[in-house]
C-alpha cells in the first residue's frame, strides 16, 4: 500500500511516496503547470508510478496541498462576484479598518475590493447585538438584487449581514432566494463561512470564499477526473490552513480554508519530524527562490494565528502562523545612491533568474553570490541537468557591486550573503524572541531549496546552537501532508460576561458544534476510536478588545471556576500578568474536530556507517579564505555518521553547507544534525 | 554610486547592523503592544518606541503614529537636560509628559526613558511613549478642543525618576495613576512601558557583547551618515528656490475666524529651510502645536514626500532647519493648551505638502487630503446597563490624488493611522446603533486623478441621555486640488439627518444630549484631485459612475458632457 502526498508550488510540484509495507520514503518532482495545476499532478503521478513500479490500485491515500485559491486572489482571476449586504454597509469591504496600507508611501493603495462597488447591493433587514430583529429582511429587495447581479453577469454571490454570527435566519433566507433565481451561481453566507463577530474580517473572508469558489470547483473536477483516469481507488484529501486534511466536499464549500495550504503542510510535517528526532522546539526556515517562510514550533506544536492577509485582504481562520519575507535565492543585490549595499526586495524570480543561469538575468542575485563562492556547484545544478555560467555571475558581481564599493569579488559575494542572512535572521527573531521565546533552546529546521544552504549562517547570527536538516528538504511540504490529521474548525461568537448565570450558555455553544463535528467526522469515514474534539474559549478582560485562548480539558467538562483560573494563567503566560478581580468576557467558542490518520513507521535506508569518499573536492570560499572542501552525496551518508566541516552535502532538492568549525551527524531517521560552534 | 556619497566605513556591516537594530525596536514595540492593558495602546497601537545614544541622537525607531517621533525625541532631550548621564544610575527610568517642561506634544502621551549601561557607563537610552486614554482634567480624555490653558489638560509631569536603581517608586506611580479616570489601566500600562525599555536595554547590551562596543559605535556613525547622505541627495535633486503655501483651519477650537498656517520651504543646494512665518498667533483653545509636535510633523512630511524608505534616525535632521515664530499656533507660549494638536499638525502637513509641490517634479507631488483628525465622542450608559461608557472614534477621509493614481478612499492621513471600531463591537458595548458607515458620494475632488472619498458615519442613540461631542475641521473649505484638479468635498455634521428635524451642527459641537432614536452623522472631507478633470480616463470615470462614487449630475458639471458620454459608451 502506498500513501502519496504532493504539493503544488509555483515552480515545482513535489511528491512524497510512503511505502506502508516497508516504511520507505521516496521523492519525486515535476515542473508545475500553472494554467491547469492538475496537469502536473497527473504527469507526476504517472511518472512516479512508472519509476517506482507502483500499481495505482495499491494507492491507499492521496493528499494534496494547493495554492490554487491563493493564486486566484493574488492574480485576481476569480469569477465576477456580487455582494448582498445590510443597508448602510456596502462600503465596509472598501473602507476596511480605515487605515492606509503604508504610513509614509501613498503610492501603495488599499487593495481594490474583489467585488466592485456597483455589484455591492444593500437590502433592508437588521439585527441588533443580541440577535433581535429590528427590521425584517426585505425579501423583494433580495430578489431584485439577485436579478440585477444576474443581469450583470455575476457567477458568485456573497451574502453578508450585520450580526449574522448570532442568528443566521436572514442570511439563510436571502441565500434561498438567490439560489432560486440564480441556480448556476455559487453562493456563500458569512454565517456559514465564519460565524464570528467583527464585520470587516467576516465579510472579507466570505467574499474571498465566494470569489474563488466556482474556479476551485472546476479545478477539483479536473483533478478528480485525472485521479479516476489513473485508477487511483481512494478519494483525495486537501490540506487546509490549519495543517489538517479535509475532503473534496468541504473544500468545495469552503475553498478559502486552503489559502495557506502548502506552507501549513510543511510546518506540520516539520513539527512531526523534529519531535521524532528529539527536537520539539524548532524554528522552521523555508527558503525558496523568491521568498522565505518562517514559523515557530514549541513543544512539538506549531504556533497558530487566527488571521492573516492574503494578497492584502484579511482572512480570518485558525491557521498555522507563517511569517513570509521577500528574500530568496533570486533576491537582487544593488547599491543605492547613498552607498549602501541592499539585497532584495526585488527578485529575479525564476525568469529571468540569476545571471549564472544564462536566461537573460543581468542583476546579481543571492544565488550568483553562492555560485561565485562555490557554495553551489559552479558548473551545473540539479544533478547536472542545468548548466551554470560562473564567469557571468562573477562579472556581474564585479561590475555592479565589488568595483563601486572597492571590494574584491569574493568580499562582495560574502557581503551579499551576509546581508541576506541578516534579513532572514530578522524574520526568525520576529517569530521567536519578539514573541517572548528564548532562541537558545530552539533548533533551526531548514527546508526549501535554499534553506539548508544558509541555515548554518542564520543559526550563528541568531544564537541557535543546532540545525536539523530533514531528508529532501525541497519536498518537505509534500511530506508534511503524509503526517497530517483530518480536521475541521468551528466557531460560535457571542460576547457575554463570564458569570454563574451565563456559564451554561457558554458551554452549550460547544454542544451544538460538537454534534456538527461528529457528523463531519462520520461523513469523512473516521472510525470513532480515532476521533478527538478540541475546545478553546477566547476571552478578555472587560474593557479590552483583544482575546486570549483558554484550552478546555479533553472531555470538555469545564466549570466557571476552572475557566477563571485558566484565563488568569493564560493571560499571565501571554502578557506577563493578570488582573485579579476584573470581570472577564467570553467572546468566541472554538471547536476543532480531529480524525487521527494512522502513521506508519518510516525506515531510513542508510548506507554503511563508514564515511564514503567524497564525490569530489572543490575549492569553496568561506569567511575569509578558499578551502578545499569535500562534496558528498547525501544518499551515501548512513545513520550514525559524523563529520566535521568544511563539507557540502548535496541531494536532489537542496544543498547543505557545513562551515569550517561546524560538525554534522546523521541521526537514525536520516536527518542531518549540524552543530554550530558558538 | 553617487559621486558625493560618503565613504561608509563598512557598508556591509552597516546593513547587517541595521537589521539587528530593527529587530530590537520591533521587539520593543511588540512587547509594549502585546503586554499593555488599555485598548488605546494594545488595539489602536497608539504608541511608539525608540533607541538613542547617550548624546541624545536617535538611532532607530518603531512607530505606528508619526507624531510620536516628537515626544520620543523631545522627552529624551529633556531627560538628558535634567539628568545628565553622569547623574544616571543603572536601573533608573524617567517619566514625563509635559509639552513645555519635558518635550511632550500633549499631556496624554506619557514617555518613559531608560539608560542602558555598558561596562559601567550609560551609553544608550531606550524610550517609549504611549497615549494614555485619560490623565485627568475637567473633560474625559484630557484633550478637549475648548481647553484654554494646559492646566485644563490634566496632570503635568516634568521629568521625574520613576525607577531608582531598579526600585519602582510606587508613590509616584500611584500619584500619576490616581490623577486619571481609570487608575488601574494607567498603572498597568506604565509598568509595561518601564519593562519595555528594560527589555530593549538588555537586547542592546547583548548586541554590544556580540559585536563589541566600538564596532557598534562605528556602525551607528555609518547608519546616521548614510541616512543624512540619502536625505541630502533627495534635497539636492530638488529645484533650488522658495515656495509657500497657506493652509486654513476652520477656527481655533472656540469658533471664530479661519486660522492660517503658512509654510515656506526654501531649498539651496543640500539645505532645506522650513519657515512658518505668517502663521496665526497661538490659539485660544487647544489647537496649538508644541515644538516637538511641529518637528515630528516636518520630519514626517519630508520623509513622505522625498524618501518614504528613509530610516527614522538622527540623520534625517541633518539638513533640515525649522523656524517657527514664537507665540504662533506652531510655537505657542506657556501656558497654551495643546491637547487637540493633531488636527493642526495635519494642517501643518497640508501647508508643507502644498509648499513642496512648488519645488518637486509633478510626479512626486500630492494634492491635499482631508488633513484633519475628525473625532466623534459619545457617552452614556452601556447597552447592558452595567455602567457608563465613553466611546471615541477618530475617522479617516479622502486622501489627495497623486500624478499616476487616484487618492485612497476612506483612510487616515499624515500624523495618525488608527483603526476604526467595528460596528458589531460598538453595538455590543454601547447603547448606540450604526445606521451607516459609507463613502461619501461626490466627495473626491475631480481631476485626471480623483481625490479619495470621505467617510460618513451615522450613529443613533438607542437610549435617552446619550451625550455627544465632535471635534472636526474642513467644514468651510475643501482640500485644494493640484495642477487643475478640483478641491475635495466639505465635512458636514448633521443631527437627525433625513428627518424633518435635520439640522447642521458646528464642527466643534459639544455636549449635545441625544434622546433615544436621535442620530448624528459626520461626513469627513474628501481629497483634492490632480490634473484637469477633462483628462480623466473614460474607463475610470465609467467605474466611478457605475459604483456611485460620482453622480451623473456632478460628473456632467466637473468632467464635462463629452467625457461623461465617452464613459457611458464603455
Amino acid at each position: 500500500m502506498y500513501r502519496i502526498g504532493f504539493d503544488v508550488g509555483g515552480t515545482f510540484t513535489d511528491f512524497t511516496v510512503h511505502d506502508a509495507r516497508d516504511g520507505g520514503l521516496r521523492y519525486f518532482k515535476v515542473p508545475s503547470t500553472p494554467a491547469d495545476p492538475s496537469e502536473a499532478i497527473e504527469t507526476g503521478l504517472r511518472g512516479l508510478i512508472a519509476e517506482f513500479g507502483i500499481a495505482a490500485a495499491d494507492i491507499s491515500f492521496v493528499g494534496h496541498g494547493t495554492t490554487v485559491a491563493t493564486n486566484m486572489v493574488i492574480e485576481r482571476r476569480g469569477v465576477p462576484t456580487g455582494l448582498i449586504t445590510t443597508k448602510g454597509f456596502r462600503d465596509v469591504l472598501e473602507i476596511g479598518r480605515q487605515t492606509r496600507p503604508h504610513l509614509y508611501d501613498y503610492s501603495i493603495a488599499k487593495p481594490p475590493p474583489l467585488v466592485p462597488r456597483a455589484l455591492r447591493i444593500e437590502v433592508a433587514g437588521r439585527l441588533d447585538a443580541e440577535g433581535t430583529e429590528l427590521a425584517p429582511l426585505d425579501e423583494d429587495a433580495v430578489a431584485e438584487a439577485a436579478k440585477r447581479l444576474g443581469a450583470a453577469g455575476v457567477k458568485a454571490v456573497g451574502i453578508c449581514f450585520l450580526h449574522s454570527y448570532l442568528r443566521d435566519a436572514h442570511e439563510k433566507r436571502a441565500a434561498e432566494i438567490v439560489r432560486k433565481l440564480l441556480p448556476e451561481a455559487y453562493v456563500s453566507t458569512s454565517s456559514e463561512v465564519l460565524p464570528e463577530f467583527r464585520e470587516y474580517e467576516r465579510f472579507s473572508t466570505t467574499v474571498i470564499n465566494t470569489y474563488v469558489g466556482p474556479r476551485m470547483e472546476r479545478y477539483l473536477e479536473g483533478f478528480l477526473g485525472r485521479l479516476t483516469g489513473l485508477g487511483v481507488p481512494v478519494p483525495p484529501y486537501t490540506i487546509h490552513s490549519n495543517g489538517g486534511l479535509m475532503s473534496v466536499e468541504t473544500v468545495r464549500a469552503f475553498p478559502v480554508r486552503t489559502c495557506l495550504s502548502g506552507p501549513a503542510a510543511g510546518v506540520v510535517g516539520a513539527a512531526e519530524v523534529a519531535t521524532a528526532a528529539g527536537f520539539p522546539d524548532v524554528v522552521t526556515f523555508d527558503a525558496g527562490g523568491t521568498s522565505t517562510d518562517v514559523s515557530l514550533i514549541a513543544g512539538g506544536v506549531p504556533a497558530f494565528a487566527t488571521s492573516r492577509l492574503v494578497a492584502d485582504y484579511p482572512v480570518r481562520m485558525p491557521m498555522v502562523d507563517v511569517h513570509v519575507i521577500g528574500a530568496g535565492g533570486g533576491s537582487i543585490a544593488w547599491i543605492d545612491d547613498a552607498g549602501a549595499l541592499k539585497v532584495g526586495p526585488h527578485s529575479a524570480g525564476a525568469d529571468p533568474g540569476p545571471v549564472a543561469y544564462g536566461r537573460g538575468g543581468q542583476e546579481p542575485t543571492l544565488t550568483d553570490a553562492n555560485i561565485v563562492l562555490h557554495r553551489l556547484d559552479p558548473v551545473s545544478l540539479l544533478g547536472g541537468k542545468m548548466k551554470v555560467d560562473e564567469a557571468a555571475a562573477r562579472a556581474a558581481i564585479e561590475a555592479k557591486i565589488a568595483k563601486p564599493l572597492g571590494l574584491t569579488v569574493e568580499q562582495a559575494a560574502l557581503g551579499i550573503i551576509r546581508i541576506a542572512v541578516a534579513n532572514m535572521s530578522r524574520a526568525i527573531r520576529s517569530v521567536s524572541t519578539e514573541k517572548g521565546h528564548d532562541l537558545g533552546r530552539f533548533a533551526l529546521f531548514p527546508y526549501g531549496g535554499a534553506g539548508p544552504l544558509h541555515a548554518g549562517a542564520v543559526a550563528r547570527e541568531c544564537g541557535i546552537a543546532r540545525v536539523l536538516v530533514p531528508q529532501e528538504p525541497g519536498t518537505m511540504c509534500a511530506r508534511g501532508i503524509l503526517l497530517s490529521d483530518i480536521s475541521l474548525d468551528f466557531v460560535r461568537s457571542e460576547i457575554v460576561e463570564a458569570t454563574e448565570a451565563s456559564w451554561p450558555g457558554v458551554m452549550a455553544r460547544f454542544d451544538a458544534m460538537a454534534a456538527q463535528g461528529q457528523d463531519w467526522l462520520e461523513a469523512s469515514h473516521v472510525p470513532p476510536a480515532d476521533r478527538t474534539i478540541q475546545r478553546v474559549i477566547e476571552a478578555r478582560y472587560k474593557g479590552q478588545n483583544h482575546e486570549v485562548q483558554v484550552r478546555l480539558p479533553a472531555d470538555g467538562i469545564f466549570s466557571l471556576e476552572a475557566f477563571q483560573r485558566g484565563f488568569a494563567e493564560a493571560h499571565r503566560q501571554e502578557y506577563g500578568y493578570d488582573v485579579a478581580g476584573r470581570a472577564v468576557e467570553v467572546v468566541n467558542a472554538r471547536l476543532k474536530a480531529v480524525g487521527r490518520v494512522r502513521r506508519h513507521a518510516t525506515r531510513f535506508d542508510g548506507a554503511d556507517s563508514a564515511l564514503p569518499p567524497p564525490r569530489e573536492t572543490r575549492r569553496v570560499h568561506f569567511d575569509t579564505v578558499w578551502v578545499d572542501t569535500p562534496i558528498y552525496d547525501r544518499a551515501g551518508l548512513g545513520a550514525g555518521l559524523h563529520l566535521s566541516g568544511p563539507a557540502i552535502i548535496d541531494e536532489m532538492s537542496s544543498t547543505t553547507i557545513v562551515e569550517p568549525g561546524q560538525s554534522v551527524r546523521v541521526d537514525a531517521a536520516g536527518n542531518l544534525i549540524v552543530e554550530i560552534a558558538a | 554610486m553617487n559621486a558625493t556619497a560618503p565613504v561608509l566605513s563598512d557598508p556591509i556591516e552597516m546593513e547587517v547592523f541595521s537589521n539587528r537594530l530593527l529587530s530590537i525596536t520591533e521587539d520593543m514595540g511588540n512587547t509594549l503592544i502585546r503586554s499593555s492593558f488599555s485598548t488605546n495602546i494594545k488595539e489602536r497601537k497608539d504608541c511608539s518606541v525608540g533607541l538613542f545614544d547617550i548624546d541624545g541622537r536617535l538611532i532607530a525607531q518603531a512607530s505606528h503614529i508619526p507624531l510620536h517621533l516628537g515626544s520620543l525625541m523631545g522627552s529624551v532631550k529633556a531627560t538628558l537636560a535634567r539628568y545628565p548621564a553622569e547623574r544616571m544610575q543603572d536601573g533608573d527610568a524617567f517619566v514625563s509628559n509635559d509639552p513645555f517642561m519635558a518635550g511632550g506634544t500633549h499631556t496624554p502621551d506619557i514617555a518613559v526613558v531608560t539608560p542602558v549601561f555598558i561596562d559601567g557607563a550609560a551609553r544608550f537610552l531606550t524610550a517609549n511613549v504611549g497615549h494614555h486614554s485619560d490623565v485627568g482634567g475637567p473633560t474625559p480624555g484630557s484633550i478637549s478642543g475648548g481647553a484654554r490653558t494646559i492646566f485644563e489638560e490634566g496632570l503635568r509631569i516634568p521629568v521625574m525618576r520613576l525607577v531608582r536603581t531598579g526600585e519602582l517608586d510606587e508613590d509616584l506611580l500611584e500619584m500619576i495613576a490616581h490623577n486619571s479616570r481609570d487608575p488601574d489601566e494607567r498603572a498597568l500600562d506604565l509598568k509595561v512601558q518601564v519593562a519595555t525599555n528594560q527589555r530593549g536595554g538588555r537586547l542592546m547590551q547583548a548586541l554590544c557583547a556580540q559585536m563589541g562596543t566600538d564596532a557598534v559605535a562605528r556602525a551607528i556613525d555609518d547608519v546616521l551618515a548614510y541616512t543624512a547622505r540619502r536625505i541630502r541627495n533627495r534635497v539636492r535633486d530638488m529645484a533650488d528656490g522658495s515656495s509657500s503655501f497657506t493652509a486654513w483651519l476652520d477656527d481655533d477650537g472656540l469658533d471664530g475666524e479661519p486660522v492660517a498656517i503658512r509654510a515656506t520651504v526654501t531649498v539651496a543646494g543640500e539645505s532645506l529651510v522650513i519657515d512658518f512665518a505668517g502663521s496665526t498667533p497661538q490659539a485660544r483653545g487647544a489647537m496649538n502645536v508644541a515644538e516637538s509636535a511641529l518637528r515630528a510633523t516636518v520630519y514626517y512630511s519630508v520623509k513622505t514626500l522625498l524618501d518614504p524608505g528613509l530610516l527614522p534616525n538622527q540623520g534625517m535632521a541633518a539638513c533640515i532647519e525649522i523656524r517657527a515664530p514664537e507665540g504662533s499656533i506652531v510655537n505657542p507660549r506657556f501656558p497654551a493648551a495643546t491637547g487637540a494638536r493633531s488636527i493642526t499638525c495635519n494642517k501643518v502637513a497640508r501647508a508643507l505638502f502644498g509648499a513642496f509641490a512648488g519645488l518637486l517634479p509633478p510626479e512626486r507631488a500630492m494634492a491635499a487630503s482631508l488633513d484633519s483628525v475628525p473625532v466623534i465622542i459619545f457617552s452614556g450608559e452601556r447597552r447592558r446597563q452595567d455602567g457608563p461608557f465613553v466611546y471615541l472614534e477618530s475617522m479617516g477621509g479622502g486622501i489627495g490624488a497623486r500624478h499616476g493614481g487616484d487618492g485612497i478612499d476612506g483612510a487616515h492621513v499624515h500624523v495618525t493611522n488608527t483603526s476604526n471600531l467595528p460596528a458589531e463591537a460598538l453595538e455590543n458595548e454601547y447603547s448606540l446603533l450604526v445606521d451607516e458607515y459609507a463613502l461619501v458620494e461626490n466627495s473626491g475632488g475631480a481631476g485626471r486623478y480623483r481625490g479619495g472619498l470621505g467617510i460618513a458615519r451615522q450613529i443613533r442613540a438607542t437610549r435617552d441621555g446619550v451625550i455627544f461631542s465632535a471635534r472636526s475641521d474642513g467644514h468651510k473649505a475643501g482640500a485644494p486640488g493640484l495642477a487643475g484638479g478640483l478641491p475635495g468635498g466639505l465635512a458636514r455634521l448633521l443631527r437627525n439627518p433625513g428627518t424633518k428635524q435635520e439640522e447642521e451642527l458646528s464642527s466643534k459641537a459639544a455636549n449635545l444630549t441625544l434622546a433615544a432614536g436621535e442620530s448624528v452623522r459626520l461626513e469627513t472631507p474628501g481629497g483634492g484631485g490632480v490634473g484637469a478633470p477633462t483628462e480623466r480616463a473614460p474607463q475610470a470615470l465609467a467605474e466611478d459612475l457605475a459604483g456611485g462614487k460620482v453622480s451623473r449630475d456632478r460628473a456632467q458639471r466637473d468632467y464635462g458632457a463629452a467625457l461623461v458620454e465617452a464613459a457611458l459608451r464603455r
